[in-house]
């Protein structure tokens, strides 16, 4: 009961409040009175609304996570950080060629990059963003695409960056054509397409939207799952 | 910024002292950028040994293209190249500088091999 | 396991048949090279300024992790990378002051321990330019060519030991090993105007102009460097020349493993000849 009502004193934005240990940042920060209208998606630690800066009390460093996904500790000092008005370009993406020139025309700097490291030892996601930069860098559009993939575009890594660079923006980008342009095309998926189109599942659509709901019930626990 | 701290922040910043040079002006005859500088590299060294602050607002600095072809002539030893760059810097700290990437033309950002842009950035933008 | 081997950002795409030619002509010399497993930009541009450490920062955790693979050396060939690299890696190992701050911020300690190479180096050194002569076929018999350094390879000396640093002899050396000629050039390091073609078309201009004419009075056929932004801004500009003055005879911009390559024998479509603005091929039927 007591580890149940042990409170810990927390700084937001440099203003001190005691909430209630073991809760998340985002829980925190409702207890302490923070209603969040932006800056709070998902709550489950993927959608990267919820960025966030902290540091604790025995070290200057600066640490970062997802507010709904870390655990306050006694004496943090943290602040959100949701959304950083970086550079995006906008771009038709069907008209664009996956190059080296295409990169550079839209995110020129690029090449401004220090090899500083701290959008790496920032990222939320443990990215090696500065290793897709300087694969961006370089062009080579497939390794960007492959080593940005898990990025949620909470945008920590842009606010930290010397050179102005918005990594996640070029990140995007290169998944983008390479997705477009450069990954191989699936047949099959064309294939399905098409027989989608045709109507070759109409009648099984029909069947299925008249089933009463326990018969879908029934249906969904004893489909086949690929293990 | 007075005449004593600019001299003093670039003494600091090149390592160099600008009282060595003796004008001789082979840093002048040797430079790549001298087609579109309006002061000589001579000139620069001189208005630095007269401390005058207006050297800082030059163009020539910025044509200077680092190949260190002053430097290597210099019969002072004066590295010359650190001179134009602590200049550089000092402007750059401040946020002046004369490239954005927003200024290259998208043509020939097409076409160029993105050290240019590297190198281009580290010495003409802020 | 070859030599440890830095591309550098630019022979990725752009300066392709630099890579291209500097890996298949060291291997076939028995220089098997092995390309760093994870790399980023050198930085191309040493920091002048005394206290700008932040500009060294690339190339030191480059250097870091080449020192890691253990085998002492570390071979570039673009004359950006290979210059910071060289002059990163000298204030490594001769300023404590770099040493320090750059060591507080890497994520492995290093000290200026490695020995940064050139493929020029590495043939005269470890192949040796006599036993080179051996291998080439006699193809380049008699052809000129204009030995083009650039500022970067030889500047500064001290830093560099490339040679004089306005009369490096080493590219001339390697020229005549492969059976061709060098000519007497005397705008072998004189600066293309480098990085201002940016913002700065009449410098570079200007300066292109130049090397190009002093490399034609000496009736050179071809022009060797080993710069992407040099052959960029000498091989780029020609067809404009060309535009602007009909008596403008234009001359290809090869980089020396290209020609090395020639002299080997190596295919050409191992060469990347098809990226250069003014065609080299016709080269090939000199021989």
């Amino acid at each position: 009961m007591a580890a149940e009502n042990k409170m810990v004193s927390i700084y937001i934005m440099g203003k001190q409040y005691e909430v209630p240990y073991g809760v998340t940042i985002m829980k925190a920060m409702e207890y302490a009175g923070y209603r969040f209208i932006r800056g709070c998606g998902c709550r489950g630690g993927f959608c990267g609304a919820c960025g966030t800066v902290y540091r604790k009390p025995d070290s200057f460093r600066l640490k970062v996570g997802l507010a709904c996904a870390t655990m306050v500790e006694d004496g943090m000092h943290l602040t959100q950080i949701p959304f950083y008005p970086a550079n995006r370009a906008s771009y038709k993406l069907e008209e664009l060629s996956p190059s080296l020139g295409t990169l550079l025309q839209h995110y020129p700097e690029v090449t401004r990059c220090l090899g500083c490291n701290q959008c790496t030892r920032i990222c939320p996601q443990e990215l090696s963003v500065m290793d897709y930069i300087a694969a961006a860098q370089r062009g080579d559009i497939e390794k960007t695409a492959h080593q940005s993939f898990d990025c949620i575009m909470c945008g920590l890594c842009a606010s930290r960056c010397p050179a102005e660079i918005v990594q996640y923006n070029v990140g995007i980008l290169a998944r983008r054509l390479y997705g477009r342009h450069i990954a191989p095309r699936a047949a099959h998926l064309a294939e399905r397409v098409g027989e989608i189109k045709a109507g070759k599942f109409n009648d099984e659509l029909s069947r299925l939207m008249q089933m009463s709901k326990e018969e879908l019930q029934r249906r969904y626990e004893a489909r086949d799952i690929e293990q | 910024m007075t005449s004593e701290e600019m001299t003093r922040k670039v003494k600091e910043l090149s390592g160099q002292n600008p009282y060595l040079c003796m004008q001789c002006g082979l840093c002048s005859a040797s430079c790549t950028g001298i087609g579109v500088m309006d002061l000589l590299p001579r000139q620069v060294m001189r208005f630095l040994q007269l401390g005058k602050e207006e050297i800082l607002k030059n163009r020539s600095i910025w044509m200077c293209t680092t190949c260190l072809i002053c430097t290597a002539r210099c019969p002072r030893g004066i590295d010359i190249a650190r001179v134009m760059e602590a200049l550089r810097t000092i402007n750059l700290r401040k946020g002046n500088d004369i490239l954005a990437p927003e200024d290259v033309p998208a043509e020939l950002l097409a076409e160029i091999p993105q050290m240019a842009l590297t190198s281009g950035f580290r010495k003409l933008s802020a | 396991m070859g030599i440890p081997y830095f591309p550098g950002c630019t022979l990725h795409v752009k300066a392709k048949g630099l890579d291209d030619s500097t890996r298949a002509t060291l291997a076939a010399l028995g220089l098997e090279l092995t390309e760093l497993p994870e790399w980023t930009c050198c930085g191309t541009a040493f920091p002048l300024a005394q206290d700008n450490y932040m500009g060294m920062v690339a190339s030191a955790r480059i250097l870091a992790k080449a020192a890691k693979e253990g085998d002492g050396r570390l071979v570039t060939v673009c004359s950006f990378c290979y210059n910071v690299l060289k002059r990163v890696n000298f204030a490594l190992k001769n300023n404590d002051e770099a040493r320090t701050k750059l060591n507080a911020y890497l994520e492995e300690n290093y000290n200026g321990e490695l020995r940064v190479l050139h493929p020029l180096e590495l043939l005269r050194d470890d192949l040796g330019f006599d036993s080179l002569k051996t291998r080439v076929d006699r193809k380049l018999k008699g052809m000129k060519v204009a030995c083009y350094y650039g500022c970067m390879l030889s500047r500064p000396a001290k830093e560099m030991e490339f040679g004089e640093p306005e009369n490096p002899a080493l590219m001339e050396e390697f020229v005549k090993a492969v059976g061709a000629e060098p000519v007497d050039f005397p705008y072998k390091t004189k600066c293309c105007g480098s990085y201002q073609v940016l913002n700065n078309y009449d410098l570079v201009a200007g300066r292109v102009k130049d090397i190009l004419k002093a490399a034609r009075v000496r009736d050179s056929e071809v022009i060797i460097t080993s710069c992407p932004l040099c052959q960029f801004n000498l091989d780029w500009l020609q067809d404009r020349f060309a535009d602007e003055d009909k008596s403008f005879s234009k001359i290809p911009v090869l980089y020396f493993t290209q020609l090395l390559g020639i002299a080997l024998e190596i295919s050409v479509a191992k060469l990347g000849l098809d990226n250069h603005y003014v065609d080299p091929k016709p080269l090939l039927q000199a021989g």
